[in-house]
Formats: structure tokens, C-alpha cells, sequence
């Protein structure tokens, strides 16, 4: 029995020994194998024991027991995990700069949408479910996610239907996103679908391609709307509070001329009051000196002076005019 | 040798065993109805039909008894993109799907074979159904659902010309019509059970899109012209009040300055008349001033004086005694 290389027998009982025993070993490795499975604990693991379901999910994670042989089959299903669909674009690499493939057809086809006034919109959305019931997601509706991404259209569209493109395009946004997570989560529960609603999100709604132009032309024109009349009002505010100023100067000016005017109306009749009462005192006088300093103040300095007798005639000849214009 | 024989022979026996043993018996999957036929008749079924609980391990004549397995999970009908012409003439596709059922498997079995054969059948009857509502109503019916009024908002007041069509049946309406037409039908003659029926996608055809999209420009071009000139408006009329701003700044302006002025000057002549005014005396001496500050005022070096030398001031220029008159 030592010397292998050079005699090899062979005592057929062992082989049958061997064979058996190989073949014992083999099943009590699959046995075992197949005796054991894990449960994460993101997932709920359901266990059908020959097809039937056991009536509950195992949801304790860790190493579980189960019978051997597909006796027991296994299958675990992601409960806590939150996964998306993607209507009308497709996140390519996700990231703090996620990246988008450019559309298929098919993608353009499920966002341009019918709004309530007949015209188009292009709405681009997602929807972020989780699986809540593992056992109607797996044994109530077959392809469970190909039906909830039929629902999703018909009920962006029965929404979205409902309203005008302005709606759609600016103010019903998040009213939108609420109505549809609203009905889908009744319609995920009427269909039994195992699915649990997380968030319906718009991402793009847009107007379509080809008259995006026409659109940002309304925008531009609303700005020119308001620009035009903030340039009107600006001048208003510029000249008006300016003329109320310029106003309130001439109202002042004629305030000051007021007092002025009556000032001097009393200075003067003040002095005139004062001399007339001093005049009384000695009128003749008085008045020969006034009229004599006043003759000698004018005839001092100014006027050219004829004397004429009062038998004189014939003033005339005496002029040349016309040289005394020009001295 | 003998004994090596009879083991080998053993492990036949077993393997014939084995092998008859799983032929004799069969899984229920909780997803599955079944039904056993023996040489083409149905001997037994269906096991785990529709709301019963039976899934489980189960016996069957090994070789001689067939099992057939249909799903039991309601399975879904995706309809292709169907083109109908609806009542106001326009074109439009419409994508439906469908959920639904095997109520029945013995009669589905007869009937369409499989599930491929009942997809075909839904394919001819839901589109023909849906092609009949849709094309007996107007577009709009299939587009609105709910009465709503169209939310208007107040940045948006000058953008109001959408307006939401009115309708009158709407969308789930139509898509019940189909249902309760094609759902009897199905469920008697094919053991199939419609469960919901729902219009997915609705969409013009490319020449009406085209349409569509040319009277949305046209629209907004409508709209934009309209912002434009309600802006100049809207600058017109402030430029007007601008206007009738300053004219009445200016004349209050000037009214005021008026009166101002007038009751100065009214104050004034009140002032000098009393001052001037208290005699006959002093009226006389103030026309005498008044007359001599004229001629200082007056009298400059232009003006040529004539002087008569019987004048009150030349008096003495001919004798130093005034003369008696």
C-alpha cells in the first residue's frame, strides 16, 4: 500500500465507498450551502416553503435558516431604499454636476404634454418611491415598476390636463407635483402595488423647442413693460418734486417781495410823516428850499439849459435839432 | 460480480423512482393558478385561482397528468400609439394601458392558449373600444378630468388669453365607457378580467403639432405686442400726469405769489394813503415832493430845458424884486 508508484490496486468495495461517501459529502455541502441566507438591513426577505408564501416577511437582518434543497426559495426585496423614475430625461452620471444623456424620441414623446387650454407643454419629472410591502410587490402585480411607470404618465396628464400652459409653465408647479402625488399614491393603492410615494419632483417644464423663442419674446416684452414704465415714472419723480421746489421758491419770493413792499410802503410814509409835521412848522420856507435845492441839483449837472425872455418868439430857428440829436 | 450487478441494478430502481417520484409531484408558485389535464381533459383545477390561497406542493399521476400554470398577478395590457381622429377633426395618438386578469384559466386556456394570445386580443379590442369613445367625442374630453377655474396670476393678469376648454364628460369618463364596454365582453369570452383601463398619452400627430406649436407663436407674439403697447400706455399716462403735475405746481405757484402780492401792495397804498392823506396840506406837500424827486429823476443831461424867465425860478434873473401882479 506504500509503494504507490509502482503498483496502483485497486479494492472495488473501496470505490463504492468512495462514491457513496463522495456523493454524501457533496449533498450535505449543498444542504448546507443551501440552509443558510442573509437578510440586509435595507431589505425585508420573503420565503416561499414549496411555493407557498410563510405568511410574513423576515425583516431582522443578519443570517437566517431556511430548508435546504429550493425547499425553501428566498427572495430579498430593497424596502428602505428610495428609487427614482426618470419621465422625459435620463440622469447619466449623478453627482454634485449631474450630467444628462441628450433625449430619445420616446423620452421627448412622454414629456410634451396636452394642457387644458390645447396646448403643449414640455414637462420633464421625477418620481422617488420605495417599496413598502414587499409581498404585493412581488405576488400581487407582475413588473410591479413598468405598470407604476404607466400610471405616472396618465396621471401627470390627467393633472397636468387640467390646467392652463401658464399653470403648468409658472405658478401651479408645486400644486402640480402635490395633485399627482396624491393620485398616484391612491392609484399605487388601489392596484395594490406595494409602493409607497415619496416625492413626485417637475424637474424642466418648458415650453416646446420650437416655440421657446416666442415665449422668452412674452418675458422680454414684460421686462420692456415694466422697464418702459419705470423710465416714465423716474422722469416723474425727477421733474415733479422739482417743480413743487421751484413752487414753494416763487411763493417765498412773493412772501419776501410782501414784506418788503409793506416795509418800505411804511418806511417811507414814516419819513414823509416825520418831515410833513416838520414842514408845518415853517411851510413858505421850507418849501422855497426844497424847490430851490432840488432846481440846483438838476440844473447842476443835467439838462441843457435855454433861457428864454418872455417876449421872445420864434424858438425854432434857434434849434438845430437834428445837431443836438447827434451831440 | 454478481453483487455488482444487483448494486447497479439498485441504483436504476432508484433513479426510476426518483424520477417518478418528481413527476408525481408539482410546486404551486403563490404567483401561479394551475389546472391538471389528463390526456387533454381537465381533471382538476384551477388550484390557487384568482383570491384563493393554495399555493403549496401537490400530487399528480406521474407521466399521464399535464399541469398548466397561468399567472395569477394582475399583469399589464401597454397599448401602442393608436392614431384617431377625434369628433372636432383632429388628429391626435392616443397610448392606453390596461391592467387585468386570468379569472378564468380553463376558459382563457381554450380561448387564447397563452398569455401572448390574450395580449393580441386586448391589442384588437381595447384599441377598437378606445378608437369608438375617442372618436365620438371632442378632443378636449379626453384631455380635462376635473372642473377647475384656471388659477390667474396677479404678474399674469395681462397674460389671461389662455383660458381652460371647457368639457363636458372628461377623461376618466371616457376611459370607463371603454372599460365597461370591453369588460364584460373579455371576462365571458376569454376568462380574462379587466381591472382598469386608463389613457396614458395623448398627443397631436406631427401635422397638428405643427399647427399647434405656429398658433402658440402666434399667441405670444399677441401677448408680447400687447405688454409692449399696454407699457408705452402705461408711460403715456404717467407722462400725462407728469404734465398736469407741473401745470398745476406752476399755477398754484403763481396764484399764490399773486395774492401775495396783491395784498402787499393793497397794504402799501393802505399805508401811504394814510401817511399822505391826512390834510389837504399834506396831500399838496406830497404832490410838491413827489414832483421835485421827479424832476431829480427825470431831468438828466439828454434833455434840452426851455426855461422862461417868467418862470417862478428865473424870477430874479431880470430884477431882484419879484413884480406885483
Amino acid at each position: 500500500m506504500v509503494d504507490f508508484p509502482n503498483e496502483i490496486r485497486i479494492n472495488p468495495a473501496t470505490i463504492n465507498k468512495l462514491i457513496v461517501g463522495g456523493v454524501v459529502v457533496l449533498l450535505v455541502g449543498i444542504g448546507v450551502m443551501s440552509s443558510f441566507y442573509k437578510v440586509d438591513p435595507r431589505e425585508h426577505a420573503i420565503v416561499l416553503r414549496l411555493g407557498k408564501y410563510t405568511g410574513a416577511p423576515v425583516t431582522d437582518t443578519g443570517l437566517h435558516f431556511k430548508l435546504p434543497f429550493g425547499i425553501d426559495r428566498v427572495t430579498n426585496v430593497e424596502v428602505t431604499t428610495v428609487h427614482k423614475l426618470e419621465f422625459g430625461f435620463v440622469t447619466q452620471t449623478p453627482g454634485v454636476r449631474t450630467s444628462y444623456a441628450s433625449r430619445s424620441r420616446s423620452q421627448s414623446e412622454a414629456s410634451l404634454i396636452v394642457t387644458g387650454d390645447l396646448n403643449i407643454a414640455d414637462v420633464e419629472w421625477s418620481t422617488q418611491y420605495v417599496v413598502s410591502d414587499a409581498y404585493n410587490y412581488l405576488f400581487k402585480v407582475r413588473n410591479a415598476i413598468e405598470t407604476f411607470g404607466a400610471m405616472n404618465e396618465a396621471v401627470m396628464r390627467e393633472v397636468i390636463g387640467d390646467r392652463t400652459i401658464n399653470e403648468v409653465l409658472t405658478s401651479g408647479r408645486s400644486e402640480i407635483q402635490q395633485e399627482v402625488k396624491e393620485k398616484l399614491q391612491e392609484l399605487a393603492k388601489q392596484y395594490e402595488l406595494g409602493i409607497n410615494l415619496d416625492k413626485v419632483i417637475l424637474q424642466d417644464v418648458n415650453p416646446p423647442e420650437s416655440v421657446k423663442a416666442s415665449w422668452n419674446d412674452v418675458n422680454e416684452a414684460q421686462q420692456e413693460y415694466s422697464a418702459t414704465i419705470n423710465t416714465a415714472q423716474a422722469k416723474y419723480n425727477e421733474v415733479v418734486p422739482k417743480a413743487d421746489g421751484e413752487a414753494e421758491r416763487t411763493v417765498e419770493e412773493a412772501e419776501g417781495y410782501a414784506v418788503q413792499r409793506v416795509n418800505e410802503a411804511q418806511g417811507d410814509a414814516d419819513l414823509f410823516k416825520q418831515v410833513f409835521s416838520a414842514y408845518q412848522k415853517a411851510p413858505e420856507v421850507t418849501r422855497t428850499r426844497i424847490y430851490l435845492e432840488t432846481l440846483n441839483e438838476v440844473l447842476a449837472t443835467g439838462p441843457r439849459k435855454i433861457i428864454m425872455d418872455t417876449e421872445a418868439k420864434g424858438l425854432l430857428p434857434l434849434l438845430n435839432l437834428n445837431k443836438e440829436g447827434k451831440q | 460480480m454478481n453483487k455488482q450487478l444487483t448494486s447497479v441494478f439498485a441504483g436504476i430502481l432508484l433513479f426510476i423512482a426518483a424520477i417518478t417520484f418528481f413527476s408525481s409531484v408539482y410546486i404551486v408558485d403563490e404567483t401561479k393558478q394551475v389546472f391538471v389535464t389528463q390526456f387533454g381533459k381537465i381533471v382538476r383545477g384551477p388550484i390557487n385561482g384568482p383570491d384563493k390561497d393554495e399555493a403549496g406542493l401537490y400530487f399528480r399521476l406521474p407521466f399521464i397528468q399535464e399541469v398548466h400554470p397561468f399567472e395569477k398577478r394582475y399583469l399589464e395590457w401597454d397599448g401602442d400609439p393608436n392614431q384617431v381622429t377625434t369628433k372636432d377633426k383632429l388628429f391626435i395618438f392616443i397610448d392606453t394601458y390596461a391592467r387585468w386578469r386570468i379569472v378564468d384559466a380553463k376558459l382563457f386556456f381554450e380561448k387564447v392558449r397563452n398569455e401572448a394570445g390574450a395580449q393580441q386580443r386586448l391589442d384588437d379590442i381595447l384599441d377598437g373600444e378606445s378608437r369608438i369613445v375617442v372618436a365620438a367625442n371632442d378632443l378636449v374630453e379626453v384631455i380635462r378630468s376635473r372642473q377647475r377655474e384656471a388659477v390667474v396670476d396677479e404678474t399674469e393678469v395681462l397674460d389671461d388669453e389662455s383660458q381652460l376648454k371647457p368639457f363636458q364628460r372628461g377623461r376618466s369618463a371616457l376611459a370607463q365607457e371603454v372599460l365597461d364596454n370591453a369588460g364584460p365582453n373579455l371576462k365571458e369570452e376569454f376568462g380574462i378580467e379587466l381591472l382598469d383601463f386608463r389613457f396614458k398619452r395623448i398627443n397631436y400627430s406631427q401635422e397638428v403639432r405643427l399647427k399647434i406649436f405656429e398658433r402658440m407663436i402666434t399667441e405670444r407674439a399677441r401677448i408680447a405686442m400687447k405688454f409692449r403697447s399696454e407699457g408705452l400706455g402705461e408711460a403715456a399716462k404717467i407722462q400725462g400726469a407728469q404734465q398736469r403735475e407741473l401745470k398745476r405746481i406752476a399755477s398754484e405757484a403763481y396764484l399764490k405769489q399773486q395774492q401775495i402780492k396783491g395784498k402787499a401792495d393793497a397794504k402799501a397804498v393802505d399805508i401811504y394813503a394814510e401817511a399822505f392823506n391826512q390834510s389837504p396840506e399834506s396831500r399838496e406837500f406830497y404832490e410838491f415832493l413827489k414832483t421835485m424827486e421827479t424832476y431829480k429823476n427825470t431831468l438828466s443831461t439828454n434833455v434840452t430845458l426851455i426855461l422862461s424867465t417868467d418862470s417862478d425860478f428865473l424870477k430874479y434873473i431880470k430884477q431882484s424884486t419879484p413884480e406885483k401882479e
